[in-house]
């Protein structure tokens, strides 16, 4: 696994960078050439056997069920890339240790340029498609952390931002048209997508595939009308303006269109697409440069409009473009990585980058400025250099292309244009910057670089010459075998030559140079036209409008759906409920009513039933007198257990009148410390809404229970009736259901008891409440008044109510009782004590601390439940047996009734916790009155 | 009988409802308390209405009603009694830490767009 | 039965025990309590592998309790699909645990009784197969939640709390109408047998058996915070302690863990009333929830919110891959799920980090001061910002590729596609303008606050390193997530382990 050891080597090395750091500058920048001449060098042997022609591929399993695996490819393009990236790489290491200043620092510096080289490795280095595009997220993320590198800086920050954002779009753009190729071929690796081209091609879904994928490029590739975040991007410092911008990352774009040309090539779409997309930038970027008085900025609209002319020449489609295309990538890797040095070194040296303050820096800096001219004549396309060959190639083949075609000779004329403003901006790079007259006043005085900054120049300059001169010798292999895997094909006939004879691309050539020395000449009024036009519109402006529109819309739609009311919250979730449970009715053809015929009426049944609706309303209107309305609800919950006693449900009766007794005393408790009248709402509105809603709500409820009760239904019930006995040792069926046959129910529902005991007890903890010291009729309020015949009497009561609750919690298991029932009376015994005798009666003599019981009740049934174990049943398993006790005769005992001791203890102390709780804070309370 | 009985849950359970929606904590306890016994009547419900055959087994007996449903109010009471002790508190809290007894802390209904 | 049967159970009674223990140690030094609950919690972890690793062979493990067959007594069911949530809800609430022992645990009472009992509350629910037990549990889980949502007051989390509990008490009255009418119509309440009844109702009750079921998925969208149930949501996780919220990013998980279980079995057996009864509306209310929460996020005024927000965005991601409904999508699912759970955790948790750091300001999106140790917060931010977005290379990039690949192949390929990547998009700018926010636009260090201590930082570090484990184990975890899906579209086997049930 070479390879992937080279891609995850930069990685590894960001890691070792960051610890290094503390080791001093040069220590960190000898780490990061280590690390990249340890890539180069994992590389450098199977270099070989892509000029064999051959194409290696190394593969790991990770998700072979869905065919992404950890799959690497090394072909000629591959190695062309891979080499690009690691030399400049190389070059850049060396150039940013002198160009960063004492105050940047190195460490972070260098582990962002290491996390972006091996994300560049892995995008060029891979099979997969998938794993092609998670490296070409990484390299989004990485950038944005290199061009936000000086983060003090409004424009660093937002050129970073920008850039990931554009091409953060046409990265997930991308995997939408990979997972459509993917779902085409029925893979991710290269190797099948290349093998079925055709079916590609004459998929229903090849033009939102190829549009999708196109997104990813052209964002990437800073191509029309996605290049504006590259201007931008020039705010990152400029080793890596020179690494990213130049050579690397703008060209994953072309890269991928390079990759996928055989398979997706050859179509009108491609053709219109991609040329179309590619001459627009090219023309635009070559205008707008010559304009730009920043000398990156210069520089950033000619890479954009060099982007173009690849993309361009790609999008022609025929063999002789790619070569040509694949030859440019070459060379404006180069040059244009060379002369972002030279800017970056007479940035560093005069202390500006503006043309408009620079001039005459000949006098001071020969050398950089001989290095800069060369770069610039390639960049301009002057005979002998590199520049030149690739640009020859482009115009013969924009002539070819025009051939034949109705306004063929648009395109060659074009170009030309797009040449000549080449040539232009060129000599404006050279002549503002070294000569036209003396320099202004500069920050510094300007001089030659240290030796180190130059050599990384030096080096690229000399092979532009040296590819220019001779380049069959220099770069024709690799050119070849590059040309040839991106074509999958057999190579076209091409000569690399200085020298191709008189010919129409020569011509053009020449035209150009003529025509884009008079553009520099006319520069003036060309700018101030310029200036008055064009130039006006930033791509920063509705970048950040539509940004902002878009966070505008979202704040406006997050505040209207969320305006943090909970009626509106409470409201929504019942007409939900409503509109689901309705539907099915609605829809449906089921009538509501069964067959089933219920139980005929009594007198008694109708008095009741009015007594609930009438308390119910009364409850209701009276809401805001807080007193009646709790009067009323007591009613209601009388006649809800008496209803439950009509119908055979004296267990339910019991807890339930039992319960109600706690909730009044709780709510006149809560009362004490609430306003005792409600003010009146504002608007009928809601009332009316809520109103509405209500009887909606209400009907439904009525309906529901209307369409049940008419209905037949063939119920488990039988199996409790029969096993109560025999199985559960028990004749209460309801008991023995619950502590029984349904135990782990109540094992759960005593937890909630707890839990609710300990929020509240928690909740109580240091909580403040101001009681009003008068009630709502203006009596001055006693919190502590109780008569002394009352207080008495609960106290000869008490006994006898415990009494009680032992005797029903004992009998539970046959007769209506157990251990809630038990639990709530016992509670409420005490609980009247309380108010009879006040809180501090009580206090001294009842411990106010209920958490025990809580313990030993969840305790007790938890440890009745695991009891079984020993005998090798589940859980909760009971058995029983019988004995004979004094008084109550023959007597049963089962293990549930343990359990249902629990049960028992832990009413009682969660009830005791919730009223002590609230008693607490009225004690607070009564304490602080009498101070 | 039957009809009389889903006439009484849907009372409940409009009062609930309505109850619910009201702006102070107050109302809206009163509210829960209402739908816990509308949603505890009709659970009961479920088993179908039987008069004078409670689920407790002697030779006597003419017959039975089912007593799950029974089993499962009982355990729906405690729980809501519980849930309903928690709410009352939880109002009391409020009032104290928002100042005032309104669901969402608002002094007046108008603060809200205020 | 020897030990070993007891497995099903033990995941239950062990918070329920830690609980009670807890409960009597209250008097205890802060020492031993944290202590024991973090013994307990960590405990959880191996059982929860136990249980993983014994059902990974498919079988249901049955647990009868108090020795009645099903459909009388309550089963525990013990399958892929619980076993994954117990290892889920495990780890999440192990990290949790280990950043509120630094001193979170202390601003309330009872912190650690309350965090065991939601994690009994939690686990019970994942492995009951009775229905109204499935409503008990509920009840646990959510009353324990009340009292953590609450733990430490203030205004601001009062109020979130008291709307959280009222709407909350709402749902469960809906809750008990639906297990009520499904018992009306069908005469149970086991879930298995509830599937088979349901399947076999008579036409006469169709309506009936679907608003039931309809009311039910109410109950279920409402715990999960499915559009437009979701309101409760950003408010609740956003005011609450950053070791709750990060616990509660399971807690929605429980809705759609409901979903999927109570439908694969409901829906799941052909041609019945209930059949195909989500599939013309869930997917488009999937996709809303995903584009709401995404603005939410965008729309957010502090890092929490919109932490909260990215949990209504995952819960979106999450109903997709079921709407979908295919094996492939619901595998998806399955791999996000821990995924999405074991981020936002991360990113609660750092926000309070980063909340302290930054002083007065707290996690308001304000320019404020330089941070203390600002590479650490600032890495650990991106990589946990990374893994929010769902971006390469952390497994949310992968399970948004399964999804995707998944959805390429049904009819609503464009719909899902464009709404996952635009709302990845979006997601991805929002945080990026979180960051440099938080991070870069930071001026002299006046007002910052203490710097984060190792130990704070630690459990974001290693909820990052189990989404890493995810990444690295990607192969291995997305079979064992498409084992839990072929399962779930095999309803039949359960059904049969559960009513074949016997000693």
């Amino acid at each position: 696994m070479t390879l992937l050891l080279a891609v995850l080597l930069p990685f590894a090395g960001a890691a070792l960078i960051a610890w290094i750091a503390r080791l001093g500058r040069s220590a960190t920048a000898w780490a990061a050439a280590g690390i990249t001449l340890g890539a180069i060098a994992l590389l450098a042997p199977l270099a070989p056997l892509p000029f064999a022609g051959e194409t290696l591929i190394q593969q790991l399993d990770w998700m072979p069920a869905l065919g992404l695996n950890l799959s690497f490819r090394l072909d000629g393009l591959a190695l062309l890339f891979a080499g690009l990236i690691l030399g400049i790489g190389l070059l850049i290491v060396l150039y940013a240790r002198y160009y960063l200043s004492e105050r940047d620092s190195m460490g972070r510096f260098y582990a962002y340029l290491m996390l972006f080289m091996g994300s560049m490795l892995g995008i060029v280095l891979s099979e997969n498609l998938i794993q092609l595009l998670i490296f070409w997220e990484l390299t989004s993320l990485s950038s944005f952390l290199l061009i936000s590198y000086w983060q003090h800086r409004e424009e660093a920050r937002h050129g970073a931002r920008m850039a990931l954002a554009v091409t953060g779009m046409g990265g997930f753009a991308l995997l939408g048209g990979v997972l459509l190729l993917g779902h085409i071929v029925g893979s991710y690796e290269l190797s099948d997508v290349f093998a079925s081209a055709d079916l590609i091609r004459a998929h229903p879904l090849y033009v939102p595939t190829l549009v999708l994928i196109l997104l990813g490029v052209f964002t990437k590739s800073a191509q029309f009308p996605f290049h504006f975040w590259l201007p931008h991007a020039m705010a990152a410092p400029t080793p890596v303006s020179a690494y990213l911008h130049s050579a690397t990352m703008v060209k994953a774009g072309v890269f991928l269109l390079a990759r996928l040309y055989p398979a997706l090539s050859g179509t009108p779409e491609w053709f219109w697409l991609v040329s179309g997309a590619g001459l627009a930038t090219l023309l635009l970027g070559a205008y707008v440069a010559l304009f730009k008085h920043d000398l990156k900025g210069l520089l950033a609209y000619s890479t954009i409009s060099h982007l173009g002319l690849i993309t361009l020449l790609f999008g022609l489609s025929t063999p002789l473009a790619a070569v040509a295309g694949v030859f440019h990538i070459i060379n404006h890797a180069t040059f244009k990585a060379s002369l972002f040095m030279a800017a970056g070194i007479i940035d560093h040296e005069a202390g500006t980058r503006d043309m408009r303050r620079l001039s005459g820096l000949w006098r001071f800096m020969p050398y950089t400025a001989t290095l800069a001219m060369v770069a610039a004549a390639a960049m301009a396309g002057v005979p002998l250099l590199n520049g030149f060959l690739s640009k020859e190639m482009f115009f013969a083949e924009a002539v070819h292309i025009g051939q034949g075609h109705v306004g063929g000779w648009l395109l060659p004329v074009l170009v030309t244009v797009a040449g000549a403003f080449a040539v232009a901006y060129s000599i404006r790079f050279i002549h503002d910057v070294f000569f036209n007259g003396e320099p202004g006043d500069l920050p510094r005085t300007p001089h030659e670089p240290p030796r180190w900054m130059k050599l990384p120049v030096e080096i690229l300059v000399v092979l532009c010459l040296a590819v220019g001169v001779a380049p069959g010798l220099v770069v024709g292999p690799l050119l070849a075998t590059a040309a040839s895997s991106t074509l999958q094909a057999a190579l076209p006939e091409y000569h690399l030559a200085l020298w191709h004879g008189f010919n129409a691309a020569l011509a053009m050539s020449a035209l150009a140079l003529v025509l884009g020395s008079l553009i520099y000449i006319a520069r003036r009024p060309l700018m101030a036209w310029h200036e008055r036009g064009i130039e006006r519109l930033d791509a920063r402006v509705p970048f950040n409008a539509v940004l902002n529109a878009l966070l505008a819309l979202a704040g406006w739609i997050t505040r209207t759906l969320d305006t943090g009311s909970l009626q509106r919250q409470a409201g929504l979730l019942i007409l939900v409920a409503l509109l689901m449970a309705g539907t099915p009715w609605l829809l449906g053809d089921t009538p509501l009513a069964g067959t089933h015929t219920g139980l005929p009426l009594d007198a008694v049944s109708l008095a009741a039933a009015l007594v609930l609706i009438g308390a119910t309303l009364l409850t209701v209107h009276w809401r805001g007198e807080r007193f009646v309305a709790l009067i009323a609800i007591g009613a209601v919950g009388l006649v809800v257990s008496l209803t439950f006693i009509k119908f055979s449900a004296p267990d339910l009766a019991l807890t339930q009148l039992s319960v109600e007794i706690v909730t009044i005393i709780l709510l006149l408790l809560a009362l004490y410390f609430l306003p005792a009248r409600d003010e009146a709402e504002p608007g009928r509105g809601r009332i009316v809404r809520d109103a509405a809603l209500a009887l909606a709500a209400g009907s439904g409820a009525a309906a529901l229970t209307w369409a049940v009760l008419t209905r037949p239904y063939d119920t488990i019930a039988g199996f409790f009736l029969e096993n109560s006995k025999p199985g559960g040792g028990g004749t209460n069926v309801v008991n023995v259901i619950l502590v029984d046959f349904r135990g782990y129910d109540t094992l759960g529902e005593i937890t909630v008891l707890a839990l609710a005991g300990l929020g509240i007890f928690a909740m109580l903890q240091n909580l403040k409440l101001t009681a009003p010291s008068h009630d709502s009729a203006g009596r001055a309020w006693d919190a502590d008044a109780h008569p002394a015949i009352m207080a008495t009497l609960t106290r000869l009561l008490l006994p006898l109510a415990l009494l009680v609750a032992v005797f029903i919690l004992l009998r539970g298991h046959n007769q209506p009782g157990g251990g809630f029932i038990a639990g709530l009376i016992t509670a409420v015994a005490l609980i009247v004590q309380y108010l009879a005798n006040g809180a501090t009666w009580t206090h001294q003599r009842l411990s106010a601390d209920s958490h025990p019981l809580l313990v030993w009740g969840l305790g007790i049934a938890t440890l009745t439940g695991l009891g079984s174990w020993a005998f090798g049943h589940p859980f909760l398993t009971s058995t029983f047996g019988y004995m004979n006790w004094p008084l109550v005769g023959k007597f049963e005992l089962a293990s549930a009734m343990a359990f249902d001791l629990g049960v028992f203890l832990v009413v009682v102390g969660a009830t005791l916790m919730i009223l002590t709780g609230l008693g607490g804070v009225h004690r607070r309370e009564s304490q602080k009155g009498s101070h | 009988m039957d009809a009389l009985l889903a006439l009484a849950i849907g009372v409940l359970t409009a009062a609930g409802v309505f109850l619910a929606l009201r702006p102070r904590t107050f109302p809206v306890v009163l509210g829960l308390t209402f739908l816990s016994y509308a949603v505890n009547l009709f659970l009961f419900a479920m088993g179908r209405l039987a008069v004078g055959v409670p689920p407790i087994i002697s030779e006597t007996a003419s017959g039975y009603t089912d007593p799950l449903p029974q089993a499962l109010v009982l355990t729906a009471i405690v729980i809501s009694f519980g849930m309903t002790a928690f709410v009352i508190v939880l109002a009391l809290k409020a009032r104290a830490e928002l100042g005032n007894d309104h669901v969402d802390g608002l002094e007046h209904e108008t603060d809200r767009h205020a | 039965m020897s030990f070993a049967d007891h497995l099903p159970i033990l995941p239950v009674l062990l918070p329920l025990a830690a609980g009670i223990v807890l409960l009597a140690l209250r008097g205890t030094g802060t020492g031993v309590q944290r202590a024991a609950s973090l013994v307990a919690t960590l405990a959880l972890v191996p059982l929860a592998v136990a249980l993983f690793a014994a059902t990974a062979d498919g079988t249901h493990f049955v647990y009868r309790l108090g020795n009645w067959d099903a459909p009388f007594g309550i089963v525990l069911v013990a399958d892929r699909l619980a076993a994954w949530m117990l290892l889920v809800t495990a780890a999440v609430a192990a990290f949790a645990l280990l950043y509120a022992v630094n001193g979170t645990d202390r601003e309330g009472r009872h912190f650690h009784v309350l965090f065991q009992l939601q994690l009994f509350g939690l686990n019970g629910a994942f492995l009951t197969g009775d229905l109204f037990n499935l409503f008990v549990f509920f009840e646990i889980l959510l009353l324990a939640s009340y009292g953590l949502l609450l733990h430490g007051g203030g205004r601001l989390r009062v109020k979130a709390g008291l709307h959280f509990v009222v709407i909350n008490l709402i749902g469960s009255t809906l809750f008990l109408f639906a297990v009520g009418t499904l018992y009306g119509a069908t005469g149970t309440l086991n879930m298995a047998d509830l599937a088979v009844r349901l399947a076999a109702s008579p036409a006469g009750n169709t309506a009936l058996v679907q608003s039931a079921a309809l009311l039910l998925f109410v109950v279920f969208a409402l715990k999960a915070a499915l559009v437009p149930l979701y309101l409760w949501l950003p408010a609740a996780y956003g005011q609450t302690s950053a070791p709750v919220a990060a616990l509660f990013a399971i807690m929605t998980k429980v809705g759609v863990y409901s979903i999927l279980r109570v439908y694969s079995l409901f829906t799941g057996l052909g041609d019945g009333p209930l059949a195909g009864l989500l599939d013309a509306w869930l997917l488009p209310l999937a996709l809303v929830t995903l584009a709401l929460g995404v603005l939410g996020s965008a729309a957010s005024s502090g890092l929490r919110q919109q932490t909260a927000y990215f949990v209504v965005v995952s819960v979106g991601t999450l109903l997709v891959a079921l709407a979908l409904g295919t094996p492939g999508a619901l595998a998806a699912g399955l791999y996000y799920l821990p995924h999405s759970t074991f981020a936002t955790a991360a990113l609660f948790l750092l926000a309070d980090s980063i909340a302290r750091a930054r002083g007065t300001l707290g996690d308001r999106f304000e320019p404020g001061p330089a941070l203390p140790h600002a590479a650490w917060l600032g890495g650990l931010f991106f990589a946990v910002a990374v893994a929010v977005a769902g971006l390469p290379p952390l497994s949310g990039f992968l399970a948004k590729f399964m999804l995707l690949q998944a959805a390429v192949a049904t009819p609503h390929a464009s719909a899902v596609l464009a709404v996952v990547l635009a709302g990845g998009l979006i997601g991805v700018i929002v945080l990026a303008r979180s960051g440099s926010l938080l991070f870069y636009r930071s001026q002299a260090t006046e007002g910052a606050g203490p710097s984060p201590s190792a130990v704070a930082l630690a459990p974001v570090a290693g909820l990052l390193a189990l989404t890493v484990a995810l990444t690295i184990a990607a192969g291995p975890v997305s079979e064992a997530a498409g084992d839990i899906a072929s399962q779930l579209h095999a309803p039949r086997l359960y059904i049969d382990a559960v009513l074949g049930a016997r000693p």
